[in-house]
């Protein structure tokens, strides 16, 4: 595990630490679903909290390394990456213009929320599934 | 020479290198003008283009 890890570029590494915060937040979401009541929304917490600690380790690592992290190939491959993110993005927001166009008055604020965040959280893990397919096939 | 070593002398990762190495991964002009200028040859030296077969037929 330790050796197949050391293989992975810093880029990748990162991608399958969103991967795992995704999933994180997916868990505590079915949590939610299962027991939903008043004030237990803890997904919301743990979502703004995976995404801090994501961009602080991500600093303090690229910081301490003395090589390189980045360059033009993880840049092809995060542009296929926000591409399908992007496309997902983009038709989400068509399906909710749609649905407020004809429906608008019958759906409650909560309903809008519900959409946006399986929207981001698709897009996102569709972004990351991508771009680690790309990361293999290009390795 | 090492990937590693080549990697920092052209300010890529390792993995880079090793998917140019591996003919995975088709490098900018610049990093391929890099690579030949580290290794002191001409670049037609490092890099070979294989024209696409039956392109128009």
């Amino acid at each position: 595990m330790g050796y197949c890890m050391s293989r992975l570029s810093f880029q990748e590494k990162m991608l399958w630490g969103q991967l795992a915060g995704i999933l994180v937040v997916v868990g505590f979401y079915a949590r939610f679903l299962a027991h939903s009541g008043p004030g237990h929304h803890y997904f919301h917490a743990v979502l703004i909290v995976l995404l801090f600690l994501f961009a602080s380790v991500r600093t303090f690592v690229r910081r301490r390394s003395r090589s390189v992290v980045e360059d033009e190939r993880d840049r092809a491959v995060a542009s296929i990456g926000t591409r399908w993110s992007n496309i997902i993005l983009w038709l989400g927001l068509v399906l909710i213009l749609v649905m407020y166009w004809d429906h608008g008055s019958m759906r409650s604020a909560n309903f809008l929320i519900g959409v946006l965040f399986h929207l981001l959280i698709l897009a996102g893990a569709a972004r990351i599934i991508r771009e680690l397919v790309a990361y293999r096939m290009s390795a | 020479m090492t990937q590693q070593e080549l990697a920092d002398h052209i300010s890529v990762t390792r993995q880079t290198v090793n998917a140019i190495e591996g003919d995975k991964y088709s490098p900018s002009l610049d990093v391929a003008f890099r690579i030949a200028h580290v290794f002191d040859v001409p670049l037609e030296q490092v890099f070979h283009y294989d024209p696409p077969r039956n392109r128009g037929k």
